[in-house]
């Protein structure tokens, strides 16, 4: 038993030895990640500011539709904008629920944690299609109880509406294809992870 | 060792008192003491260089990026195998089906070290890669134990890294260096 030890303990420190020498980081490791870094801030706080000025953007536009005197239409469009901003962070913050922190620092709470988040982001997906549909509707709603404004409208600028109606196709058919990209990531990103806590999970039982 | 690397390593909040020039000094020392063990590491997820320098500097990057929320509940060299391992594992799960192109495979099967050797160092080298490439074939589990195993990490050490008990990893380890010698044996 002891010289079995011995002997393991012999091939552990050759092991080491060997593996101590695998591998080292590169002369220009240390300048890469310095400028990772850099970038990392700098999207940082760009993303955080263009968040920030599209949200108080949008609030300010509707706030001042409603506020001057304005149509039925524009009335109608920015109460639109300020309840599908208030829906979808509400959405987002209600899905994300649990998946801000791992309950414990280890690699196996990581792991959890993961999964509940792509979990969370399909799920956050769906509810996105279903908001994007409903504001559709909302829309065709809005244009159809104000048909006869739109209508003087259309009369007046024929080719600016068909441009319009163009550009909106052409946006939906992107928005489709990324939405079903982005969920076909997630669902093989959500399998490779519940494979990976099977095979953590298998190899403690 | 774990409660001196732990007393070394100030609380989070004395490192938002002491700001971004400290926090970047610790970064550096964190690098200086780590950052072989970290290529090491990210050498057993990724066999392909380019990629895996790529997952070195993004370990590195999540290391900065926890380092303020780091209180020191546990030693210094656990707080960044825990993180290594936690993005080692995001690169596996996000792996897309990669295509080895033939310059891949190449720069895959370069030698670990290219300089001019005799003999013995050869044999050396040889064994190097045959310990390595068994690493790397082993499943997720035993190469994270293998891993914290040869890096020198103790049981309670390997046990607060990957939340498990002492007794669990002591029967994990039993089966991870069988699993090692087996991969050995295939790869020799």
């Amino acid at each position: 038993m002891k010289n079995d030890q011995m002997t393991e303990d012999r091939e552990l420190d050759l092991w080491r030895e060997q593996w101590s020498g695998v591998a080292r980081p590169s002369p220009e490791f240390r300048r890469q990640v310095q400028k990772r870094i850099e970038v990392q801030d700098r999207h940082f706080w760009l993303g955080n500011l263009l968040a920030l000025a599209a949200f108080v953007g949008m609030l300010a536009l509707a706030f001042y539709q409603l506020s001057h005197q304005a149509t039925r239409l524009e009335k109608g469009r920015a109460t639109g904008v300020c309840v599908l901003l208030f829906v979808a962070i509400t959405c987002r913050l209600w899905i994300m629920r649990g998946t801000w922190r791992a309950e414990t620092q280890s690699v196996r709470a990581f792991m959890e944690l993961w999964h509940r988040r792509v979990l969370a982001r399909i799920r956050g997906l769906q509810i996105a299609i279903y908001l994007a549909i409903g504001w559709l509707v909302f829309c065709a709603a809005l244009a159809a109880a104000n048909w006869a404004t739109i209508r003087l409208e259309l009369m007046a600028h024929p080719a600016a509406l068909f441009a319009m109606m163009v550009v909106i196709g052409l946006m939906l058919r992107v928005i489709w294809f990324g939405a079903t990209w982005f969920r076909r990531r997630k669902v093989a990103e959500l399998n490779e992870v519940t494979r990976l806590l099977e095979e953590i999970e298998s190899m403690n039982g | 060792m774990s409660t001196q690397s732990t007393d070394s390593f100030a609380s989070g909040a004395t490192l938002v008192r002491e700001g971004r020039p400290a926090m970047e000094q610790r970064f550096e020392r964190i690098l200086d003491e780590h950052g072989a063990a970290i290529s090491r590491l990210a050498y057993s997820y990724e066999a392909i260089a380019s990629v895996r320098e790529e997952l070195v500097q993004e370990i590195a990057l999540a290391i900065w990026k926890a380092l303020p929320h780091f209180r020191g509940e546990c030693s210094e060299r656990t707080f960044v195998f825990r993180i290594a391992h936690n993005r080692g594992l995001t690169h596996v799960g996000r792996r897309r089906p990669h295509q080895q192109s033939l310059d891949d495979l190449e720069e895959a099967d370069e030698p670990l070290d290219p300089r001019p050797h005799p003999d013995e160092q050869m044999a050396q080298i040889n064994q190097r890669e045959r310990l390595a490439s068994a690493v790397q074939s082993l499943p997720v589990a035993h190469k994270q134990m293998i891993v914290l195993m040869l890096e020198g990490l103790s049981h309670a050490e390997i046990g607060e890294v990957l939340g498990i008990t002492e007794n669990n990893v002591a029967v994990r380890l039993t089966r991870a260096r069988k699993a090692l010698k087996e991969a050995m044996g295939v790869t020799q």
